[in-house]
């Protein structure tokens, strides 16, 4: 794919990415995947840390039309370099024609991307690896039961976190934890804003470097809502301002999308089950005001 | 769940029970499995040895029809004609028996029609432990109440009321055939039979390392199947957008075609995410059951006035 993607009309119809893969219905991480695998296109290669989408690739079965390498959970940049150096290698020695070079993807959760392989990728940024990482973030560790990760929002109820406050911890600022490795490319991105996921994706296609992205992924499992409301819950995100889309390239931070007139944070929680005892038995209003305070502080900052 | 509320009753009557839920991958869509073994003579200290999955079950219940086509499922794994299958199903026993060739006992527990979507079926764990205590002939009902509010205690009066009301009324639907399960010899560790091995020479790494060079191959799993509704679009209403259908549809399974979206029905997996975001609203939903009756009819119809089907 070429032709630059400006307007809704401009984005693919039909998908390179193979369908009958295991996700649960209505897997938003999926839905970002496959929109993001039609503008990275079949050159790439895949290095998927374990969680959920290393069982996209359960033998004998793929649903990528290229290579595809699991590592353990904290070590996916490690196994980009190796791929990368490997690569680098038969080029240089005229084993593989520049025309099949492949572009090297990290595929990880959260709890690998805020957690287990923070040091990984901080060395591999240092040494200004040339690879995409994707971190598909659905606030957990969804492919073991949805156990609180660094990325678990504020009250949120998980496996590990079930008591009347939820998870009593903040999300990890993991964007600005990239920005300051000052790789070529960070970037937010959802499923359900798919052209603003697809200019950054492209831009990063075209780039060279650590190009760091992270997806955030409504997951109906982990956060127990219906399958059907996944790109409802997505909007949400963004129009309450709970997920800023926004891209960070040479030392300057840029909001992709300013939220006006932002809809109460509530209208976000209250879709999900994983919240549902913010609002039941009784309303808590202390940890809602909380909640909506941090939102509305962290816009006073941008605008 | 089930597994929870049948082992408790059974110890509640006096057996020594073993009951243990069996997980895969945690998400929608992954089959769930749990087994429960009971032994006679828990005041005389009765031990059970075996673990893990039960080799020869007496009594298997398949609370969702759809993962009998599942292979992966096994749901039917170790039967003999002793076995007794319990399905929850709107189709006939007849159905199932000539469908999966069984010759021993196969019963139906009525799957609620007032239910369109299989996904919301409510409290189908209790409704398949209600049936199975009546099966097995040795629980008395008030076991069963019991262990429903031991185990679902701490879901609420409210919860513990619907399911207990549900496992009763499951137990009551199969009064005709209380005590039909019958216990199977125990199976001495030397008769198991070996799995099917396959031996494998030890090959070199270049050959027998998983290498799949078959792209996107994932084409072959068929998650059709996961479907509980089936979303349809209305080419009269389909004002062929940007194909928005196509591109939230988490799964790739809506593509566009000349220039109408057409939707996968061997992968999509139902989650009804195009229905609520076609901006026209010409996506809508049918159970699936009731569409693949309607198929069926077609296809029967078209036998009888002798048409092909692809023709109309
Ligand atoms: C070092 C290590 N610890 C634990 C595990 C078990 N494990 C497998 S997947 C997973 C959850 C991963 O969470 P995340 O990275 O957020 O991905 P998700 O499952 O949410 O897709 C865990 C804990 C593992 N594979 N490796
Ligand atoms: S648990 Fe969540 S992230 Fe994992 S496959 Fe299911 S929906 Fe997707
Ligand atoms: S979203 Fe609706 S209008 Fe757009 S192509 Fe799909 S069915 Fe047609
Ligand atoms: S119901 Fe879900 S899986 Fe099926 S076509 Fe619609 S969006 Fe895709
Ligand atoms: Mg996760």
């Amino acid at each position: 794919m070429s032709e630059t993607i400006r307007r809704m009309k401009d984005l693919p119809s039909t998908h390179l990415l193979g369908t009958g893969t295991p996700m649960c219905s209505g897997c938003g991480g999926l839905e970002a995947l496959h929109q993001i695998y039609d503008v990275l296109g079949e050159n790439t290669v895949f290095v998927n840390a374990a969680g959920c989408m290393t069982l996209l690739s359960v033998y004998p079965f793929t649903p990528f039309r290229g290579s595809w390498l699991y590592t353990a959970m904290g070590s996916a940049p490690a196994g980009a370099q190796g791929v990368r150096d490997a690569l680098d290698i038969l080029l240089q020695q005229g084993r593989l024609p520049p025309e099949d070079d492949l572009q090297v993807v990290v595929l990880t959760g959260d709890g690998s991307a805020y957690g287990m392989g923070m040091s990984a990728t901080s060395g591999a940024m240092d040494r200004d690896l040339d690879f995409i990482y994707i971190c598909y973030d659905n606030e957990g560790y969804g492919n073991t039961g949805q156990q609180y990760s660094s990325a678990t929002p504020h009250g949120a109820t998980t496996a590990t976190s079930c008591g009347s406050r939820g998870y009593p911890g903040y999300k990890k600022d993991l964007f600005s934890v990239w920005s300051a490795h000052r790789p070529s490319y960070v970037a937010t991105v959802i499923g359900s804003e798919p052209l603003d996921l697809a200019k950054k994706i492209e831009k990063a296609r075209d780039m060279t470097g650590p190009r760091m992205i992270i997806a955030l992924s409504p997951c109906p499992t982990g956060w127990d809502y219906d399958p059907k409301d996944s790109v409802d819950i997505g909007k949400l995100a963004v129009k309450t301002g709970v997920w800023p889309l926004k891209e960070y390239e040479n030392g300057v931070v840029t909001h992709t999308r300013v939220p006006r007139d932002r809809p109460p944070v509530e209208e976000y929680l209250q879709r999900q089950g994983r919240f549902a005892h913010l609002f039941r038995p009784e309303r808590n209003e202390e940890l809602l005001a909380e909640i909506q305070d941090r939102v509305d502080h962290y816009w006073e900052e941008v605008v | 769940m089930a597994s929870r509320v049948l082992g408790t009753a059974l110890f509640r009557s006096g057996f020594t029970v073993q009951d243990a839920p069996k997980y895969g991958a945690e998400r929608r869509g992954a089959p769930i499995f749990s087994t429960v073994r009971a032994a006679r003579g828990a005041s005389e200290g009765e031990t059970i040895n075996e673990r893990g999955i039960i080799h020869r079950p007496d009594l298997v219940v398949v609370a969702d029809d759809t993962l009998l086509a599942i292979p992966a499922a096994g749901t039917l794994q170790g039967i003999d004609p002793d076995t007794v299958v319990l399905v929850n199903s709107r189709e006939s026993a007849d159905t199932w028996r000539h469908r999966l060739n069984l010759q021993g006992e196969l019963l139906i527990l009525p799957a609620g029609s007032e239910v369109e979507d299989r996904a919301d079926l409510p409290h189908i764990g209790a409704t398949c432990a209600g049936a199975a205590a009546c099966l097995l002939g040795v629980i008395e009902p008030e076991a069963l109440t019991t262990a429903i509010d031991e185990e679902l205690g701490p879901l609420g009066e409210e919860a513990v009321a619907e399911n207990r009301e549900n496992a009763s009324a499951a137990f009551e639907a199969m009064i005709a055939h209380r005590g039909i399960v019958t216990e199977g010899a125990a199976v001495p560790a030397k008769d198991y039979e070996p799995p099917a091995w396959v031996e494998l020479p030890v090959d070199d790494a270049s050959i027998a390392a998983p290498d799949i060079r078959a792209a996107a191959n994932s084409v072959q799993v068929r998650t059709g199947l996961w479907r509980t509704l089936r979303p349809v679009i209305d080419y009269d209403l389909c004002g062929k957008c940007w194909w928005v259908c196509s591109t939230f549809c988490p799964d790739s399974a809506i593509a566009v075609e000349g220039d109408k979206p057409v939707i996968d029905y061997d992968h999509c997996k139902g989650c009804m995410v195009c229905v609520g975001i076609c901006p026209p609203h010409a996506i809508g939903s049918i159970p699936e059951y009731l569409a693949q009756q309607r198929e069926q009819q077609t296809i029967e119809e078209g036998e009888a006035d002798g048409t092909d089907p692809a023709d109309r």
